[in-house]
């Protein structure tokens, strides 16, 4: 329980309305997109860095921790109360304060929904690239607190790509600007890489330089339709081979297109065991060459290859991909995802590899792939209300991440560590690795108070 | 706990994903995550598994959902929030005996037809000359009670049991509605005169009731079924040549033609009876549009610029969206524009604009804007309390648009 000062400050600080200290309210900040869960203190939604500052000062007169919060979608466990801590809430600073379309940058505050981002880029022709599959609801800060990637990133790159800047408040109250505005890295340290995919256990960010990009001014989206799943994989393993980069490749299995034909009808094929979505953008001169180079490979195994004709069946297309984690539900209640990765080259083997698990320990698995990236994420399908079940799935889990190791990849892509990965995180580094990352934890927040216990226990 | 049990697979089945966050008005225009399909089903399931005893929070997430169904068509797993709600609302009730909102009185008043006459002329007259006299209250919350319309009479009471035509192609039973027959009895009007225009006779009881929806809303199921027996047996027994049974406010349409089978669903005696109804049951512009209008005599002598609002319950419910388009631009001179999010709510969402009234505002505010940008004179819809809502929000923006109902803008024109 908070004490009355402080929560009589708090309210002082940010107004009444934006301080939650009731049981309803904080039922709703205590999970993610896990299934886990926790009850925090209090919420506190700021609406300016100087509030940010203040509570931070204030949290640090009266020692309670704090763990950030954007809408709450990581799939890691990274905004779970875990230990007492109060939740401040970034969904209120939600301005978008300059779209620079000259200098190809938009300087944002970190509540803004990624989606909304882009609408307001689109009026002027401008994009901006990672765009996680979560996109309508996940914020900017929390895109950046994970270093997202999405569909696009086997061109584009992840979300660290498109950080220029940041404006952090540190655990010491204390605010730095890191990068700026301008393309050119920033002399010394590169802060904003170390920020940026930290979870929220270094600084809490409060506002952001993004780099933006003009819309391609052509694209062109195809599906390539198989009967194994490992036979999609080696067209991928093809693709990548004849060195073409296509904007995004991903992948979806049997159990994939239909829960997620359940609810979009986009026309994919229920019986195909799987689907690879591919897109290339650029000029439109271009296209039909690279339509035709792709087709040609992914011919040799597909039993069906064709390209989207209208926009409407493009849009339906990405619905359909967008909502795959979403879809699951149909089948089984709960899921545990997985964020593997290995090298390109190896995917064929990472998929034979998950078929693996799905069998040895029979368990449902759908797996969904930003095949390009070489990113799985075999999504595990069971109900958290059968405790057996659930003991298997862990084990499962566990086989999954070796299997990553192995094949010389890592245990997350994109989802970050947060509670649910780190116990395979020294599976991966070594001893003197992890003591690194420690001490950065350390310099910045040595008295442990941002997000206390994710990515790793000082 | 039984309701809720009934639920529980679908409460289950939201895994939390994200997924309604844009879809959800009330969390948009918030970002508080008691104002999400997300989150008000996760406090739901907390209360099904007893770890949360209903408390005046809980209630306030639960009855501030606008029901507007966003949330269902955007759930990739297929959840419905708002029926989630609608049986979270039946719990607190069973709970509670009341449902919160019923202590407001509100919700007795609808029950009764006498009671609801007077509740009318009360907010509408009595209570609008005394807020006349306070200085700055044109808005009681966000509704714009100043204009806030009553009908001197109650349309039933304006009108034969039977008005006839000529050479009549078809027998429509009318069911009018609260709004229609207390406050906009002008376009209850208007629907006659269009049906009339094109050869149908028109049957209205004077026993028909308040269909029930709002109390049905609010998780009280015994008055709804006791509106709804009326309904049914006033339309199937005393008026059985009526061929359909035709409502002009969407709300009304989607509680006879779809909340009456799940009203009764534990009732398999009766419910032969409940599909027979529900089958007849059409709304306003889905009924002229199959029945095919009578174009030649639409007269329009000025150019207008025409916009519609989808009711919540006319594009999720109903699913009827193109009709009443196609209606508009039948009438000679109109120029349609679409708006931007025309079928998102407009922020009456029943008692919601009464007891959110932040929210509501917000969300209306957000709507007013959408329809400036068209340019348009005037906005069509299809359900009486948006077009409350609608025009209240207009006024209040100081912006010069009228809102009519589809069927005041066709009888207009047969008018011209
Ligand atoms: C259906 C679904 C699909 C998804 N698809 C993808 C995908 O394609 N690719 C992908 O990479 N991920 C995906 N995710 C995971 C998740 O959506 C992303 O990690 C997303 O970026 C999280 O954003 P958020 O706003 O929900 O952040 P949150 O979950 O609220 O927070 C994420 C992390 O950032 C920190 N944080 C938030 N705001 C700040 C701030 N202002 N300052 C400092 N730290 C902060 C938090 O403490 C936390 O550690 C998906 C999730 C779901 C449910
Ligand atoms: S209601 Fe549906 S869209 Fe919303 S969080 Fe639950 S599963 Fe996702
Ligand atoms: S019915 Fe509308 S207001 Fe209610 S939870 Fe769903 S989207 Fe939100
Ligand atoms: S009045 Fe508004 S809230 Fe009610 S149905 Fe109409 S659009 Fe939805």
């Amino acid at each position: 329980m908070l004490s009355q000062t402080v929560v009589k400050r708090l309210k002082e600080i940010v107004g009444e309305k934006n301080v939650v200290t009731d049981k309803v309210g904080l039922l709703t900040y205590g999970y993610d997109g896990t299934l886990l869960s926790g009850e925090a203190l209090g919420v506190v939604s700021p609406t300016t860095t100087d509030q940010v500052v203040e509570i931070v000062k204030l949290m640090n007169e009266h020692d309670i921790k704090l763990v950030p919060r954007g809408a709450g979608t990581n799939e890691s466990g990274g905004t779970i109360p875990s230990q007492e801590a109060v939740v401040i809430s970034f969904t209120k600073m939600t301005k978008i304060h300059e779209i620079d379309t000259e200098n190809f940058v938009a300087v944002v505050e970190p509540g803004v929904i990624n989606f909304d981002l882009q609408v307001e880029l689109a009026k002027q022709n401008f994009y901006f690239p990672p765009d996680p599959s979560s996109f309508k609801a996940s914020t900017i800060g929390g895109n950046l607190g994970e270093c997202s990637g999405g569909p696009k990133c086997f061109k584009y790159g992840v979300t660290r790509d498109y950080m220029l800047g940041l404006e952090v408040v540190l655990p010491n109250g204390k605010v730095i600007q890191t990068g700026g505005r301008n393309f050119q890295s920033e002399p010394g340290y590169d802060l904003t890489r170390i920020i940026v995919g930290s979870e929220g256990i270094l600084g809490l960010v409060t506002k952001v330089f993004v780099r933006i990009l003009p819309i391609p001014r052509a694209k062109k989206t195809m599906l390539a339709l198989y009967d194994k799943v490992e036979d999609a994989s080696q067209t991928v393993a093809d693709i990548v081979a004849a060195g073409i980069i296509p904007t995004t490749l991903e992948l979806m299995d049997n159990l994939l297109i239909n829960t997620t034909e359940d609810f979009t009808h986009a026309g994919l094929p229920r019986d195909a065991g799987a689907v690879l979505i591919i897109e290339v953008d650029g000029y439109p001169e271009d296209m039909d060459e690279q339509v035709k180079t792709i087709g040609e490979i992914a011919s040799k195994i597909a039993k069906e290859f064709k390209v989207a004709q209208t926009a409407v069946e493009v849009d339906q297309i990405w619905t359909s991909r967008r909502s795959a984690f979403g879809s699951v539900a149909r089948v089984r209640p709960s899921y545990g995802v997985n964020d593997i990765t290995v090298p390109r080259s190896n995917f064929p083997k990472a998929i034979g590899g998950v078929l693996k698990v799905a069998k040895d320990f029979g368990v449902t698995i759908g797996v969904v792939a930003h095949a390009g990236d070489g990113n799985l994420h075999p999504l595990i399908l069971f109900d958290q209300r059968n405790k057996e079940e659930t003991e298997t799935v862990h084990k499962a889990e566990q086989a999954l991440c070796m299997m990553a190791l192995d094949l010389e990849g890592t245990i997350s892509g994109e989802h970050g560590i947060g509670l649910v990965k780190k116990k395979y995180l020294d599976k991966e580094f070594t001893p003197a690795a992890m003591e690194a990352f420690r001490k950065i934890k350390r310099s910045f927040d040595p008295t442990n108070r941002f997000n206390p216990g994710k990515i790793i226990d000082l | 706990m039984g309701v809720l049990a009934d639920v529980y697979e679908m409460l289950n089945t939201c895994n939390k994903c994200g997924g309604c966050h844009t879809a959800c008005k009330t969390y948009k225009l918030t970002g508080i995550e008691t104002m999400v399909a997300r989150g008000r089903i996760q406090l739901i399931k907390a209360v099904a598994d007893g770890k949360l005893e209903p408390n005046q929070e809980y209630e306030d997430a639960i009855m501030s959902c606008l029901l507007c169904g966003e949330c269902a068509v955007t759930c990739p797993n297929g959840v419905h929030g708002n029926e989630l709600v609608m049986a979270a609302r039946r719990d607190l009730k069973l709970r509670k005996g009341i449902t919160p909102f019923a202590k407001s009185f509100a919700l007795k008043t609808l029950a009764s037809p006498k009671r609801l006459g007077m509740g009318f002329r009360l907010f509408g007259g009595v209570g609008k000359s005394v807020l006349n006299k306070l200085d700055g209250m044109d808005y009681f919350r966000g509704i714009d009670i100043r204009n806030f319309p009553t009908a001197k009479k109650q349309f039933l009471e304006q009108v034969p049991e039977r008005i006839k035509v000529q050479n009549p192609k078809h027998k429509v039973g009318f069911y009018v509605g609260c709004f229609l027959n207390y406050s906009l009895d002008q376009t209850a009007h208007s629907v006659v005169k269009v049906l009339t225009k094109n050869d149908c006779e028109v049957i209205i009881p004077k026993d028909q009731v308040c269909c029930g929806l709002p109390q049905y809303c609010y998780g009280d199921f015994e008055t709804a079924k006791s509106n709804a027996r009326q309904t049914i047996n006033t339309f199937l027994d005393k008026y059985s040549d009526a061929e359909v049974v035709l409502s002009a406010c969407a709300s009304c349409a989607s509680m006879l033609k779809h909340d009456y089978l799940k009203l009764f669903a534990d009732e398999p005696s009766y419910l032969p009876k409940v599909k027979l109804f529900c089958e007849k049951v059409v709304e306003f512009s889905e009924y002229m549009d199959k029945i095919g209008v009578n174009q030649s005599q639409l007269h329009n002598s000025s150019p207008l610029t025409v916009t519609y609002h989808d009711p919540c319950h006319m594009v999720r419910g109903l699913k009827v969206t193109k009709q009443p388009r196609q209606l508009l631009q039948m009438i000679p001179r109109v120029e349609y524009k679409e708006m931007f999010e025309a079928n998102r709510c407009c922020g009456a969402a029943g008692l919601v604009q009464a007891f959110f009234h932040e929210v509501s505002t917000d969300i209306t505010d957000q709507k007013t804007q959408n329809i400036k940008d068209t340019n348009a004179d005037l906005v069509a819809t299809s359900c009486p309390a948006c077009m409350l809502r609608l025009q209240g929000g207009i006024n209040k923006a100081g912006q010069k648009q009228k809102v009519m109902h589809v069927a005041d803008l066709m009888a207009k024109a047969y008018e011209d």
